[in-house]
């Protein structure tokens, strides 16, 4: 092939190559515990096994997702998993009410949206660390769930629980609009920013990039990735809970760097931290069906997470001696 | 059945008709009979399956103790095969992913110690739909689609713990009273039992509240400081095992009488009670709540009806019965709590209760 006949289709795989490097240590790892679940558990080739599967990784991948997207121009947000719970219950105590399904999921987009601009807005023109100012907002959110639901409680319309967390891969194919979004979103200048400016602030700037506003933007998509997760888990479980997140920010944190993205912005992939969390669920669930118990779990778990990071580091440096 | 027979009048038709509602009768008196979720079709050795929601704390390991425990008789007896447990350290959508795995595994009996009140509500009714035994205890969830619910009374707790401390001040007296963490239901819950005896006894003065961790060092921090603003404290309403310690030591480290003091089983705090010679009262969770569970499913299964609810009644530590629990203390953990003896005559009896 010349590359006069199709200049754009060889620079794109070439660069989807490049991207991959270093990937495929992680891509093999999660591809063995998934052979290995469905030897253990062949239910899950089945439409409903595969369906729960799918529905219990899903709320971590919109996490890890919303993480990668803020660590991946230099951000973190320690407030994912206060935004989770503050999602579910937005979600509880108004889907049950007079605005119904429809005004409940309008509540839900338009807290993680204004939340997250928020909290980009204070990062990007006041010039804070971001993981001080998501650790205050961790706290104030923690707090807005809990005086809006007190106790667990309120209610999903039980059609909603059905569609989302049924018998069907719902939330499957929901993921897969979500990653044609990443794409899309990729292809329009503010998302080539969010590379841009987490690699090379000073120099984004000067090419023009909108490097405020990209942050502010990054800051409330991730919003909104994470409050949709919080969405998710209540139509999961039926209700809502004011700390039922918690534990996703930990969790999301992990998956993206997992899945090789970096602390320092600019490095790393989306695929590649929905693999990381795409390890992090199967893991769970490989791990029961081996029949660990608890304690060699927290062993396992770990060094399951320091194994899937260090072989292609290796493997990387091997290939370059 | 009987008018809709009556309307045949064929002769064939008639007798098939009876036939079928002689079985229909036969299946609904089997389905009375059974507990909750039960199908029937499930035969012994069963396996079990423990979610628990984390496993770390002393009370935790020591639960689990009694359910290996109750296993380990169970299986000798051939009624279990194999008991698979998990962790979900502490994340109730994790607790979620183990459940389906459990029902995924298609085991006959899941006991839950549940991480959150409402998020494991659907993949219960999940379980119970498919014909497992789910039995939850201790800290309970709002579904009421599971075989049964196991647990003591917070409020009851807190009731006799205050009706202890008023009759051993004689209904009059300053006292402290330490809680737990605020906005946990058991804390809660123990607290607003104690409510209605101190209001019916208005010679007892509350001074104070103090709400720490279940943990001996915040709560001994805790009573220093209030015994240094309070020269004059009769007696401590202490609704916890490890608080009730830490306000003893407290007392101790500035020289101050002991005054009667309520708690719960901590090895710590009876032997604390037992060294200082103070008046104490103490009642407990007991550990065997999980040991019940696993007994309740496996009879479940069997087709013995269980109760909905089972109440267990709170166990009742005194100065008459102290030494016959820190008899037994060299077995249990240091930090952990001496649990009230139990056997099978006693889960029996706990079973038959309606």
């Amino acid at each position: 092939m010349t590359p006069s006949a199709s200049p754009s289709g060889s620079l794109y795989f070439a660069i989807q190559r490049r991207r991959n490097r270093g990937l495929g240590g992680l891509y093999l790892v999660v591809a063995a515990f998934l052979v290995v679940y469905g030897v253990l558990f062949p239910g899950l080739l089945s439409v409903g096994g595969f369906s729960k599967f799918s529905q219990n990784w899903f709320p971590l991948a919109l996490v890890t997702m919303a993480q990668a997207l803020l660590m991946l121009n230099g951000g973190i947000s320690l407030a994912i998993g206060p935004l989770v719970s503050l999602g579910g219950v937005v979600a509880a105590i108004t889907m049950g009410g007079p605005a119904g399904a429809f005004g409940g999921l309008l509540a839900v987009v338009v807290a993680g949206l204004v939340i997250g601009a928020l909290t980009g807005l204070i990062v990007a023109y006041m010039r804070l660390p971001a993981i001080i100012v998501t650790l205050a907002g961790s706290f104030i959110i923690t707090g807005v769930a809990l005086l809006l639901l007190p106790r667990p409680g309120g209610s999903i319309p039980d059609w909603l629980s059905q569609a989302l967390a049924g018998q069907q891969p719902t939330a499957f194919a929901l993921l897969v609009l979500v990653l044609c979004a990443w794409k899309l979103f990729l292809a329009t200048p503010l998302g080539i920013g969010v590379y841009a400016v987490g690699d090379n602030p000073v120099g984004a700037f000067r090419s023009g990039v909108p490097v405020e506003r990209v942050r502010v933007v990054s800051f409330a998509v991730s919003g909104l990735l994470a409050a949709l997760a919080g969405l998710f888990v209540a139509a999961q479980t039926g209700s809502g809970d004011p700390v039922i997140g918690t534990s996703f920010t930990l969790n999301s944190i992990a998956g993206a760097v997992l899945g090789g993205v970096g602390f320092l912005g600019g490095k790393g992939t989306m695929r590649g931290a929905i693999a990381g969390s795409l390890l992090l669920s199967v893991m769970i669930n490989v791990m029961f069906f081996l029949g660990f118990p608890p304690v060699a779990q927290y062993v396992a778990q770990g060094v399951i997470i320091v194994g899937a990071v260090a072989i292609p580091e290796f493997a990387g440096r091997w290939r370059k001696a | 059945m009987s008018r809709i027979a009556s309307n045949l009048h064929l002769g064939r038709a008639l007798l098939a008709g009876a036939a079928i509602a002689v079985f229909s009768l036969a299946i609904a008196s089997q389905a009375n009979a059974a507990a909750a979720c039960i199908k029937g079709d499930r035969k012994a050795p069963f396996t079990v399956g423990w979610a628990n929601i984390y496993s770390v704390p002393t009370w935790m390991k020591q639960t689990e103790g009694t359910i290996t425990d109750e296993v380990a008789t169970l299986k000798k007896a051939g009624l279990v095969k194999d008991l698979m447990i998990t962790d979900a350290q502490g994340n109730a959508q994790t607790q979620i992913q183990q459940i389906q795995s459990m029902i995924d595994a298609n085991l006959d009996a899941i006991i839950v110690e549940a991480g959150s009140s409402t998020a494991l509500n659907r993949v219960i009714a999940d379980a119970c739909t498919k014909g497992i035994a789910v039995i939850n205890f201790d800290s309970l969830v709002d579904t009421d689609k599971l075989t049964a619910k196991i647990n003591t009374d917070s409020n009851e707790w807190g009731s006799r713990a205050a009706t202890w401390l008023v009759d051993q001040l004689h209904g009059k007296g300053k006292i402290v009273i330490m809680n737990g963490p605020a906005g946990v239901s058991v804390s809660d819950d123990r607290r607003k039992g104690a409510q209605p005896v101190l209001a019916a006894n208005p010679g007892i003065e509350v001074i104070t509240e103090t709400n720490t961790e279940y943990n001996v060092a915040p709560a001994q921090e805790a009573m220093t400081s209030l015994l240094f603003a309070h020269p004059d404290i009769d007696g401590v309403l202490s609704l916890g095992g490890a608080l009730s310690a830490g306000s003893v030591m407290a007392f101790d480290r500035q020289g101050r009488a002991q005054v009667p003091t309520t708690g719960e089983n901590a090895r710590q705090f009876l032997e604390l009670w037992k060294a200082k010679k103070l008046k104490g009262w103490a009642t407990m969770q007991p550990n065997w709540l999980g040991a019940l569970s696993v007994y309740t499913a496996v009879k479940a299964l069997q087709g013995q009806d269980v109760p909905a609810f089972i109440k267990v009644p709170l166990p009742v530590i005194d100065d008459s019965t102290i030494d016959g629990y820190l008899a037994k203390a060299k077995d249990f953990p240091a930090d952990g709590y001496i649990y009230s003896s139990y056997d099978q005559a006693l889960f029996d009896k706990l079973l038959a209760q309606h």
